[in-house]
Order: structure tokens, then sequence, then C-alpha cells
């Protein structure tokens, strides 16, 4: 069987595993996002706070995703729940390093002023400092996707969802017929996904970015 | 509040200390001023004397660590920060625009915080645009980006009016643009407040700004200490110490003359002269004895009449000697 009539005639098991795979990080990505920025607004004045959530959000980065899910199994089980928690626990650090990032790096003239005219300090947060550093914000939030949608294939080893199983199933069988085009398939569609990302995250950037910041003198 | 009357009021700063804490000594130390209402009062001294610190506190972006500040008669340390700042037009070097809003958005988020109706607010952006001379039609949407420094600033000064505060506290608002933009936008904010007449505390370290713009001029020496508090031409006439007079520099006579006006001077003659060198009626007395020394004449023809060297001399208060006269005998 070629590539081709493999894809076609496995589309209906392929084409579900790539949309829980797109779900499961999309997911992921939602909370981290949510929780992420949350914690970059609470901590980005407090040096002792933010070197805390940085320092811990770091931390989970360094744990081998394989290690993560299979520690994570006595808690929340096979499948989906120990994919969600690990892949949104590896989503944090660029998150909130480029949330903190942005907040502290707008301007302090533009603050000044803000102040000056009085707008309350939370005005100046919501109002001036998150617009400016929404686009180094989003930066973080699209580093955090690419890193997961690579992460969520290693969530078949817990039975989690996504491309994943395509490609240990062929690895596993490695020699056997469609062994070569399942990983193949896996690994595509992978790629696919990352790219039909990136080229959403470059449209919600262009839309959501103010246009002050993004006009040329 | 203390705006009713967006004419300008008056400030009065008592025993105002700010000591940070660690410090060895206090960064302003018991400060006393007045500010009499609608006038325009120069804060000018070195840099780190503590001018800046001083002009903070009122707006209270500093808190004094103690002290009394009232604004027309109203204690502002009673007052919430943020209410009060609403009230208090405020704009720095730096402009501070900011830039992921349009110029009109800029000026109008004043007024929209203090709850003006959304006409009021877009009639008052068209109003203080063109004040700054800057049209309407093609500012109101552009962003500061697209700005040059000039154009920012005098956007920054339209939004520090925005909400026509009877107090504006400018922190050298000219300062960041090249000498020539500096000099206009310094000539017509001179001309603007004298049709506004608020109460704006300036603060620089430019004398020459302090005697172009300041109805008065504290100079302040560290800890904003204050070394002479006076009119600029009293203070050109007699320094208080060496100080003041160090800051004022060598020319503080032709400083003086800078400050007087053509049609200011009696005349001499009743008739203008065609025969000598022209002034206009609005010049200052030193572009007047400009004319004089590059045509080597004692005397200058104005539309009402002819003023000469001794009248200079007379405006300035030294007498003035017949030697002049040997200057000029040739051209006669």
């Amino acid at each position: 069987m070629t590539f081709s009539e493999y894809v076609v005639s496995r589309w209906d098991t392929l084409s579900l595993a790539a949309a829980e795979h797109a779900l499961v990080v999309a997911v992921a990505i939602g909370i981290a996002t949510a929780v992420g920025v949350g914690i970059g607004l609470l901590t980005y004045e407090t040096p002792k706070a933010r070197g805390a959530s940085l320092a811990l959000s770091a931390g989970i980065l360094t744990i081998p995703s394989l290690a993560l899910l299979t520690l994570l199994i006595p808690f929340t089980g096979l499948g989906w729940g120990s994919t969600l928690i690990a892949l949104t626990g590896y989503a944090f650090l660029p998150i909130i390093r480029n949330t903190v990032t942005g907040l502290r790096g707008v301007d302090a003239a533009t603050v000044e002023a803000g102040r000056g005219m009085g707008l309350s300090s939370a005005r100046v947060l919501l109002r001036v400092r998150l617009p400016l550093a929404w686009p180094l914000i989003l930066a973080g939030v699209r580093i955090s996707t690419q890193m997961l949608i690579g992460i969520a294939a290693i969530a078949a080893y817990v039975d989690g969802p996504g491309l994943g199983n395509q490609i240990f199933e062929g690895l596993a069988r490695l020699g056997s017929v469609n062994s070569l085009n399942a990983t193949l398939a896996g690994t595509l569609g992978i790629v696919v996904i990352a790219v039909l990302f990136d080229a959403g995250f470059s449209a919600v950037r262009l839309l959501t970015t103010p246009r002050g910041l993004r006009v040329r003198p | 509040m203390f705006d009713r009357d967006p004419a300008g009021v008056r400030i009065e700063l008592r025993e105002l200390t700010k000591h940070y804490p660690g410090q060895p000594a206090p960064a302003v130390d018991n400060v006393s001023l007045d500010i009499p209402a609608g006038e325009l009062v120069v804060f000018v001294g070195p840099s780190g004397c503590g001018k800046t610190t001083t002009m903070k506190m009122i707006n209270r972006l500093v808190e004094p660590t103690s002290g009394q500040i009232r604004i027309g008669g109203q204690d502002v340390l009673g007052l919430h920060p943020d209410e009060l700042r609403r009230h208090i037009g405020y704009a720095i070097q730096q402009v501070g625009l900011f830039p992921h809003l349009t110029v009109g958005q800029n000026v109008a988020m004043v007024p929209k915080l203090l709850g003006w109706p959304a006409a009021k607010v877009a009639a008052r952006v068209e109003e203080l645009l063109e004040l700054v001379s800057l049209d309407p039609g093609t500012f109101r949407d552009r962003y500061p980006r697209q700005l040059s420094g000039g154009q920012q600033q005098r956007v920054g000064v339209a939004r520090a009016l925005a909400a026509d505060p009877p107090v504006m506290l400018m922190d050298e608002p000219f300062g960041a643009t090249d000498p020539i933009t500096r000099e206009h936008l310094q000539n017509e904010f001179a001309k603007l407040q004298k049709q506004l007449r608020k109460t704006i505390i300036f603060v620089t370290h430019d004398f020459e700004e302090a005697i172009r713009l300041g109805d008065r001029i504290a100079v302040l020496r560290e800890r904003s200490h204050i070394a002479q508090y006076d009119t600029p031409a009293n203070i050109l006439a007699a320094p208080a110490d060496d100080y003041v007079a160090g800051f004022i520099g060598q020319d503080a006579t032709l400083k003086r003359l800078a400050l007087l006006r053509v049609e200011d001077v009696p005349y001499e003659s009743p008739l203008p002269d065609p025969a000598l060198p022209a002034v206009a009626a609005g010049a200052t007395l030193r572009e007047a004895l400009d004319t004089m020394v590059a045509h080597a004449a004692d005397r200058c023809s104005t539309p009402s009449g002819v003023i000469t060297y001794a009248a200079l001399c007379g405006a300035v208060g030294t007498a003035h000697e017949q030697a002049p006269e040997e200057v000029t005998a040739g051209d006669r």
C-alpha cells in the first residue's frame, strides 16, 4: 500500500486523531494562557513572586514528558486528564516569561504620564501596559503552542488523544505492513497541525495588535 | 474640587519636605512658596536639586514626608491622588503619549475619565488640537509614532490641557526637541498662556527658557532650597547672591533688554525717521540694540517715533555716558 492509499483508507482514524491532537493542544493552551497571563499580571511588579513563578514554570519544563505523564497516572489515570495536565504545565514558562517581560518593558514615561493624568494603577495596567505588552504575550503563547504540538505526540504512551498513536504503533511494528506509513502519517499530520496553528497565530496577531503599534512612522 | 474656576488658582507650599528612607539628607527640605493664581512660575536649578521632586509632590506622584500643599485653599493631601491628578494638567519631557491610541484618544483620556458626554469630548479634542496648531482633520486619527518630536510635544500639552484644569505641572515639556523647534514651541506656549492664565509650575534647568516664559522664577539650590524667588527682571537686575549670579551668566543686562519691548520705552522725537534703521514695535530692546550696533547708529526708528541708546540704558536703569555719540558721528 502506498502512503497516499494508506491515508485515504485510514482517513477516518487519521482525521479524528488529528482533530483530537489539535483540540487537546488548544484546550491546554487556553488554560495556560488564562492562568499564565493572570500570574504575570499579579507578579510582574514583585521581584520575589515573579522569580518564584518563573522558577516553578521553568522547573516543570525540565521534567521529561514521558516521566511526567507516567507520574500523573496514579492521580488522573490514563487518557485525556493526564495529557491535558502535563501539556498545560509545559506551556507556562514562555507565557509567563513573555507576559512579565512585556509588562515591565513598557516605557516608564508612558506609565508616568498615565499616573500623572489620574489613571488608577489598575487602569494603567489594563489600559496601557497590557495592550502594549500584548504582541509579546502573544509571541509567548505561540512558542508554547508549537512546543505542545510536539509534546502532545508523547501522550500516546498514556493512552492520550492525538497523532502520537500512529507514530508509536508504527514504530512498535517496524518492518510489518503499513508500519512506515503509520509513522509517516502521524509525523506529517503533526507538521500540518503546527503549520495551521502558526498561520492562525499570524492572523490573530494581525487582528489584535493595536494599530498604533503596527504603523510605520 | 478647586477647579470650578478654570482660570487658575493659588498654590501654597508650606514647609514641604521629602526624605527618602535610607538617605542621609532630605531630597526636598522645608520648602515654602506661594504661587499666585494665573501665573507661570519656573523652578530653575541644576540637575538633582530637587525641583522635579518638589513639583511631583503637588500632584502626589511623590508623597511628601511632611508639610502642606494647598491649591485654591484646599488641602490636597486630604484628596484621593487619582482624583486630584485628573484636575491637574501634567506634561513631561519624554511626553509619554500612549502609542496604541490615536492623538484624539490620547487627548480625550482625562475628559472621558471625568465622565464628559461624548459630543463634548469630541468638540474639546478639536478645540485643543487647533489651540496647539495641529489641524484636527489631519492629526486626530494619527498615532504618536507617526508624529515628529515637536508634534508629539504639542499633543502632550493639548492632553495636559484636556479637562481645562486650573493648574498645570510641566517638567521640561519642550526639552526633547531641537533648539529651533523648542524656541518656536516656547513662543507659542507663551502666547497660549497669555490667553489661558493657568497657574503653571514649569521645571527647567535652562535659565533662558525660564526668562522667556516665567512670570516669576524660583532659583533653587540643592535640596530645593530657594535661592531667590522673584520676577525675571528683578532677578536679572539684582541677583540675591553669587549662586544666582552664576546661574544668570555674564550677559544679565542683555537678557534684561530681551525682556522689554520697543513699544514699552519712551521714544524721543514724535515722528519715525526713515533715514534711521527701523525696528518693529513688538521687537525686544535686545533686537533694537542689535540693530543699532549693526548699523553703528545710536538710534532706531520705530513705527511711533525714534528710540535712542540712552533710552535703552534708561530702561535697564544704567546711566548713559556720551561716548556713543562719537561712534555715530560719522554716520550723520
